[in-house]
Parts: C-alpha cells; structure tokens; sequence
C-alpha cells in the first residue's frame, strides 16, 4: 500500500492503494466513480477515456502512481451539471444505444475539441478510434460535426 | 408509403380488468387479467398462483404522482434500442401527458410470479424488445386511455360538468366552455376511485400525434451522457466484495487442481471458491424460465474474492491452476472441423425439412452446387459479463444487466435453490447483448459464487479475456447447395444442407423466400449436425445471420452460372411475391446506380433477406442491400458504400427504427469483414480485442438508409436484428463482380482478395 494523491475533477483525492491499481480500477472501487467504464483492460476499447492533465487518456493501463499529483477529469466532471456541448448534442442527435461505451467516446471526443475546434471527417476517424458495438459512428461523427458548427457560431 | 390506418389497434388477444389505487397521493393504475387461472392452465402464463398475502400488493404499470410524475413500469430491460421508451411512448399516445414528465422503471418480477399476468403481456414480455408487438401495444395504449378518462371523470365531479366536455392534453385537463383547467396530478388521487363502466376505445391510428411523429431522445440518455446510468458492473453496495474469475478455458472441461494457499495471504483476498456445476442446488417450486435452463449451467472453474477487483484479479493471475480439458480438445483446429463438416456434407443425408418437387428428377441443362462456411462468432458486448449478489439468511438479492428477466429470475432460483418469495431479481441498464445475456449462465455462475461468501454483497467480474473466452457463440455452419438450371438460366432445383454445430435456427434457410415462392419446382432443403463441446446460444437474429450469406451467395451464383444479372435474377424469382421485397431490391438498386459502370477493381452487390418471417407475405421485417466495395489489386477491400432498403409494414418512431438499421448495418459489416473465431487445441484462441479486430470508425463506409420501401402493411415489426442479414453477401457479391474472387466463407479479412 502506498499512499497516492492526485486531483479528480477538481477534488483533492489521498488513496492508501496498491500503487499498480490502474487508474479505472482506483475511480471505479476505490472511489465510486463508475462513470468510467471497463471495457477490455489493454487500451483497445476507449471506454475507460479520462483526462489526465487535459489529455484524452485510456486509464485502464495507466498504474494510480502515474497520476500522482496529477489533474485527473472523468465524465462526472466534464460539465458542471450534463451541459457540456458535446453531452447536449449526444442526448440531442440520440448518439448513444446502450450507451456503455460513451463516456470514453465523449471524454475523447471533447479532447479532440478542444485541440481541434473544426476537425475534418478523417481528423476524427483518426482521433477517435474507441470501439462502439453498437455502431452509432455515423451518430458520433455528426455530433462532433454539429458541435464544431455550433462553436463556430 | 401508404396512408395511416383510420382504425384503433385491436385489443383481441385476452380480456382484462384495469383496477386502480392510490400511490403516493395519485394515481395508479395495473392490470388484472380477468382469466388469469385459466391461462395458467393453458400454460400461456408463466408462474404460479399464489394469492395469500399479495391483495394488497401493487403491481403497477401506471403511476400519476401529485406533482404530475408519470411513471411507466416496464417488464424489459433496456439494452440500448429504445424499447422502455417506446413503451412509455405508446402509453402517452393515449394518456395524452406532457413527455417531459415521463419516467421509466423497471418491474419486478416477483410480482409476475404471486400474481401471474401482472405483466405478462404480448410475446416474449420480459425480453429486451417487442415493445411494438401486436398483443403488447394495444394493451399499454389501453392503460394510457383508462387513465385519461378516469382523470377526465375526476375533474368532472369536481367542476360538476360532463366529462365529456373536458380534453386531456399536454397533462392538463381542460373545460372549454368555462376556461377552467387542473393538472393531472392535481385529480389523480381522486381519479384513482373512479369507476368506469366502460373502457375507452383506442384512438384510431391516424389521430395518433406522438406515435410515426415524434422522434424523442431515450428517456436514459441524459444519465448515460453524465456518467451516471447504472449497468450492472456499475452496481455499488455497502461492504461489497470482488470476484474475479476463471473457468475451463476449454468448453465442458473440469478444474483438476488450485492452490488457494498460493494466494489467500495476497493483499485484500478474501477466499477463493470452485465454481462446480454439480454443485447447483435446484428450484424447490415449478419453475418457468423462458427459455429452459439447457446452456445455462456453470463452467467448472475458480474465483477469487478480495476487497477489489484489482486485488481479487491479481491473485488470480497468481493462482496456480490446472485442468482437465476433457473431450473437447479433440477438436485441434478449424482444419480438423472443416473436414468434418465435408464429411457431414458430401454425404447429402440431412433431414429434410423443406421439400417440393423431386430435386433428383431433374434434368438440368446446368448444375451449380458450391459450399458456404461461417465461424463462431463472440458477441463483444462492450459491457463485459458481471453481476452482483447478496445471498443471506434473509434470502438473495441480485443486480444484473439481462436481456430477459424472466430467464434471469428463474435461473437465480434454480440455482440458489431459494423458494421465489425469497429472491429478488433487479434488472439494470444492459451494456449490450445480442443475445449474450439470454440464457442466464452469467446469473448462475453469480449466484453459484456468492452464494459460497454469505452475508455481504460480491460483484463478479469477467474480465475481457474471460468474457470472450467463456461465450455462447453464434454456432458455425457449413452449408452446401445444389441448384440445377434450366436452359433459360434460371433455377428448376434447389437442393441444400445446413449442418450446425451448436445451436440450430432455421429461420432464412428452411423457409427462405426463393424456395417457398414456387419459383422453383423442386426444393429439398435439410439440415445436420456436427456435434461440438463449443456453447453456443443466440446472436443477433440467431442463425438466420449466416443463412442469409449462404442463401443470398448461392443465389448470386445461380444467376452468373445463368448468364442473368444478379439484380433480374432475384426480381424474377419473387415476381409472384410480396411485392415489397420487389419494391426494395428496386429502389437499393436505383438508389445505387446498379448497372452503371464502374472501374476495374470495383464492383457492386445485391442481397435480400427477411428476419423473422421470410416464407410468409406481408411479414416480418424484409431488408435489402447493395454494396459498392473496391478491391486493390494486392487484394485491399474497402467498403465504399451501402445502400439499405426495408420494409417492416409500418414504423412508429422514424430515428428509433434508423438507429437500430444503423447499428445493425455495422454489425452486419463486422460479422462479414471481421468476425470468426479460432479452435486451437478445443479453446477459443482470440481472448481481447487486440486479436479480435472491431470495426472502428474510420472503417465506416458511406451508408445510406431509404425509408421508401415501407408498404404501410398494417404491422409495425421488429428490426433490431433483419439488418445484419445482407450485409455480408451484398458485400461478397460486390467483391465477385469487382474481382471474379467467389468468397464463400466469412470473415473477409482472412481472405486472400488479389487479383491480375
């Protein structure tokens, strides 16, 4: 056990944790967060996307000592109260179906954003490459596209 | 598309009784079914009557709250196609309240089992769909229109004017001649002692205002977006455990050995407990789960318990285990099965269960006969498999996402062997199923597990590779077929087999539309089977995914052995047909350019196929598809366009049904491109999405859905899994004129697609 800070969606955290607990696993257990989602555990799927340090980051193979001292921001904290643009126009267009791997794909989707306010088709295909069995691409892409058109506004 | 039907649904199938109460100060209305023994008798209600101790139970579908909350309880989970929401939807057509105020929850089901019927509605009423079944949908109308008038008739007594002077709209109840207005949750407690002599007639289809037009979001959504939709694995209990798993890695194998000591001392571990089929206790009542218990028996393995789930999953790593892989490993490789399955195959001796004419009668001026394979193929929900236990003197408890509640429940209480009355069954949003989380094995590998670490909450988790490794897959077949063309080129024979090795659904292959039109004379379809250790279960419209590759290919073969276009070819043979499935080929092809010349390496395709009634006119959901595929010459395949038509009758909410072709349209593109299992040494070899590659969206190609094919046939039928079906052919066909490469196994990806 060692004992870990870090910032999750502005909160001070101190965690007395076994220090190879990926970072998923610590927001998930450790701190009830379970907006976050377990999809594969090697980096693959992209439902476990949160920020670190402002970059979209896969979290189920990032260890909690990766994150000392570091700004952590999950779904739960990407907007204030569900308003983010992106998490609008989701509920808006009716991007989700079973909706289990879209927190990853919001959370990659406004990094991409923010880098990037008008992305080109191909800038997201190449940014966003979280797997969605669903199959909302065509959803997701066009609410990103909406969102860039909306920005611009 | 046709006019809106002028008549109201029928409510024919069974009469009821709606009884109401007051809940919470307002209203709340249920169903009685007025010959609930009877039907118990017949068998068409599942459950036991018990009766004692329930009268003053509710079980509502309905409940108006004082503040004007309207709560729908639904019998199905949601696992993503909207089904909760429509259900509310078809209540509030008649209910006339405002959409904003329309909150959904879940039923439960012990409530079906003391008091049978409480919910048991339509087909299949605690299965993750159906929520425009034909028995379903007129009833939850009936409960919308009871309740509207129940409340008109409250605010009658209370203004002292005919109830029929008053209009229910947007939850407000209005009297037009005096202005005066109330809320509906300001007379629902009042409306819940009003009786009615008669129960309103349904609206007829063409005064509907929310059903066919409004198009509203998923009432989960706004949860899903924040993080904070409760799935199964997002269940969060005081004092609760982590279990992690592991079990025969070879399918009916036995655990030979562990070494618990090897790891108890690990940090967090709790205990480690043998996951033992033989172990399951049994249900001390009748049971009736919807689907049997036949696939859903534990696999022998272990589990190890801890704090957490990283601990819990470490000290399985740790674990020092050993099997017994037992018959199963016979099957060595795919090769081995492929031989098997030719074996099977070339000696033409299935059972035959379609058959007109006399195939061997026949004097072809051509034969064409070719054998088509498809490979297991694992669901890769993105939920992996997990749920959660309680299990105490007191009873058990559990949380799960399930595709069917009531196979669910039933599983819960085989294998516990808890009376009903003492588990409870709470059903959560589902991270995708299709078909994975039907038959409950995951519930009983729960069950089995918490039931060994009492008196606290275990949430067991599979991990990926678990998940993937432990699945009811889609069965593999082989299929061959013979056809024997007359002089003109089209088909006088149809001879097929289809041999399965797990299983078996027919659908799309014994009563596939080309064999049941007459169009050819002499038809013997049969099947076989080649029996695997492999568990395999349901899939996305289950079998009929690959029938309509071997039955949409072989086609296309017929008609190039005939010299005719694959498009004529198809249109010939259903010209005496449902004029729908003519009516989509045809505007696919429009739509698509079919005909217009394309450069070398490029090539288009066309399949049809109907889910789940494709020998049947005016049934079922038809679709349709043309592919527009180009193929480098060192054999790279990019899809470049899909044009998609469809019939389903008609639709009641237009982005619904496009979200459902949408993911479907993927699906389909996957299971073709990508999709298969490997057998090495009787184990599944792929285990993570690394060697399971999914389509992303980069690999997206230009799809295009048509909503003009719709006949307007009075049926508003299921579309979730039709769309998967010609997909992969359309694709394969494409891929034939672009290249003269026939591919008659998926997936593609695995295929050598050069060409000179």
């Amino acid at each position: 056990m060692t004992t870990i800070k870090f910032k999750v969606n502005g909160q001070e955290q101190s965690l007395d944790i076994d220090p190879s607990t990926p970072l998923l696993w610590t927001l998930r257990d450790h701190l009830g967060m379970t907006g976050t989602k377990f999809g594969c555990g090697i980096a693959q799927c992209g439902a476990c996307t949160v920020h670190i340090n402002g970059h979209a980051t896969r979290s189920c193979v990032i260890p909690v000592q990766a994150v000392e001292g570091a700004e952590v921001v999950t779904i739960e904290g990407l907007s204030d109260s569900g308003d983010h643009i992106l998490q609008k126009l989701w509920v808006e267009l009716n991007v989700p179906q079973c909706g289990y791997c879209q927190s990853g794909v919001l959370m990659a989707a406004a990094d991409l954003l923010k880098r990037n306010p008008n992305p080109k088709d191909e800038e997201i295909d190449a940014q966003i490459s979280n797997i969605c069995r669903c199959g909302t691409y065509s959803r997701i892409r066009a609410a990103i596209r909406r969102a860039a058109e909306d920005l611009k506004s | 598309m046709k006019q809106a039907s002028t008549k109201p649904l029928a409510v024919t199938r069974r009469k009821f009784l709606i009884s109401t109460a007051i809940v919470a100060g307002g209203l709340s209305i249920q169903l009685n079914l007025a010959n609930a023994s009877a039907l118990l008798l017949k068998g068409q209600v599942k459950g036991r009557m018990k009766g004692e101790n329930t009268a003053n139970e509710l079980s509502p579908w309905l409940t108006i709250k004082p503040d004007d909350t309207i709560i729908v309880t639904v019998p199905t989970p949601e696992i993503g196609n909207g089904a909760s929401t429509q259900h509310a939807m078809n209540i509030a057509e008649e209910l006339e309240c405002a959409w904003d105020f329309v909150k959904i929850e879940f039923a439960d089901y012990r409530r079906e089992y003391q008091k049978p019927g409480s919910y048991a509605v339509g087909l299949q009423p605690f299965f993750g769909g159906h929520s425009t079944d034909h028995d379903r949908m007129p009833y939850t109308m009936q409960l919308g229109a009871s309740a509207r008038e129940r409340l008109k008739m409250a605010a009658a007594q209370r203004w002292g004017v005919p109830a029929s002077e008053i209009t229910a709209r947007e939850s407000v109840l209005t009297h037009q001649a005096s202005g005066r207005t109330l809320r509906f949750g300001e007379v629902a407690a009042d409306a819940a002692a009003v009786e009615i002599p008669v129960e309103p007639e349904l609206k007829p289809q063409g005064d509907w205002r929310l059903l066919g037009k409004a198009q509203p979001y998923k009432l989960q959504l706004p949860k899903v977006v924040n993080g904070s939709a409760m799935y199964g694995i997002d269940i969060n209990l005081p004092d609760m455990v982590y279990a992690a798993l592991l079990q025969s890695p070879v399918h009916g194998g036995l655990l030979k050995s562990h070494n618990p000591d090897a790891v108890l001392n690990m940090p967090g571990v709790r205990a480690v407990v043998v996951i033992d089929p033989a172990a399951s206790v049994g249900s001390p009542v009748e049971t009736s789960p919807t689907f049997g218990f036949e696939g859903s028996e534990c696999r022998s393995g272990v589990a190890v318990i801890a704090d957490h789930y990283w601990q819990a999953k470490k000290a399985l790593d740790a674990l020092p285990v050993e099997w017994d892989n037992g018959l199963g490993a016979f099957w060595s490789s795919d090769k081995k099965i492929h031989e098997r399955q030719d074996q099977v195959l070339s000696r033409w001796e299935g059972v035959p269960l379609t058959k007109s004419g006399n195939v061997d009668a026949v004097k072809a001026a051509k034969t064409v006969e070719a054998t088509y394979r498809t490979p297991f193929c694992e669901h890769a929900a993105m939920e992996p498999l997990n749920g959660t236990a309680i299990y105490s003197a007191e009873g058990l408890e559990l949380w799960h996402s399930t595709q069917d509640i009531q196979q669910a429940f039933w599983v819960a209480v085989d294998e516990s062997g808890l009376h009903p009355d003492k588990v409870r069954f709470n059903p959560t949003l589902v991270g995708g199923g299709f078909g994975r989380r039907v038959i409950g094995d995951d519930v009983r590998t729960v069950v089995a597990i918490a039931r060994q670490h009492p008196g606290v909450p275990v949430k067991v988790i599979w991990s990926r590779e678990e998940t993937t490794r432990q699945g009811t897959y889609r069965t593999q077949i082989a299929a061959r077929y013979k056809a024997g063309l007359a002089k003109d080129g089209m088909p006088l024979s149809l001879q097929g087999e289809t041999c399965y090795s797990g299983m078996a659904i027919n659908i799309g292959y014994t009563d596939m539309v080309y064999a049941v039109t007459g169009a050819i004379p002499n038809v013997r379809l049969s099947t076989s089977q080649l029996p695997m250790h492999i568990a395999t279960g349901a899939y996305r419209g289950p079998c009929y995914n690959s029938h309509a590759f071997t039955c949409e290919t072989f086609i296309d073969e017929c008609a190039v052995a005939g010299g005719i276009d694959p498009l004529e070819y198809r249109l010939k043979l259903l010209a005496g047909w449902d004029p729908a499935w003519s009516d989509c080929l045809k505007l696919a092809a429009k739509k698509a350019g079919w005909g217009k010349p394309l450069p070398k390496g490029q090539g288009r395709g066309v399949a049809i196929s109907n889910w789940p009634q494709p020998g049947k006119k005016q049934a079922g959901s038809t679709v349709c598809t043309v592919a527009h595929v180009e193929v480098s010459q060192a054999g790279a395949l990019t899809v470049h366009r899909i044009d998609f038509t469809f019939d389903c009758g008609r639709i009641v909410n237009k982005d619904a049904v496009a979200a459902q072709l949408e993911g479907g349209i993927v699906f389909g593109l996957n299971m073709a491109l990508n999709e298969g299992l490997t057998i090495e040494g009787g184990a599944i070899a792929e285990n993570n999405f690394n060697r399971m590659p999914m389509l992303k969206m980069r690999d997206l190609p230009e799809i295009n859905i048509y909503f003009e094919a719709l006949s307007g046939h009075d049926r508003f039928s299921i579309i979730g899994e039709a769309p998967v079906g010609p997909i992969g052919p359309a694709i394969g066909n494409a891929i034939y004129q672009a290249t003269g490469k026939r591919l008659r196994t998926t997936p593609f990806r695995a295929q050598d697609l050069s060409w000179s």
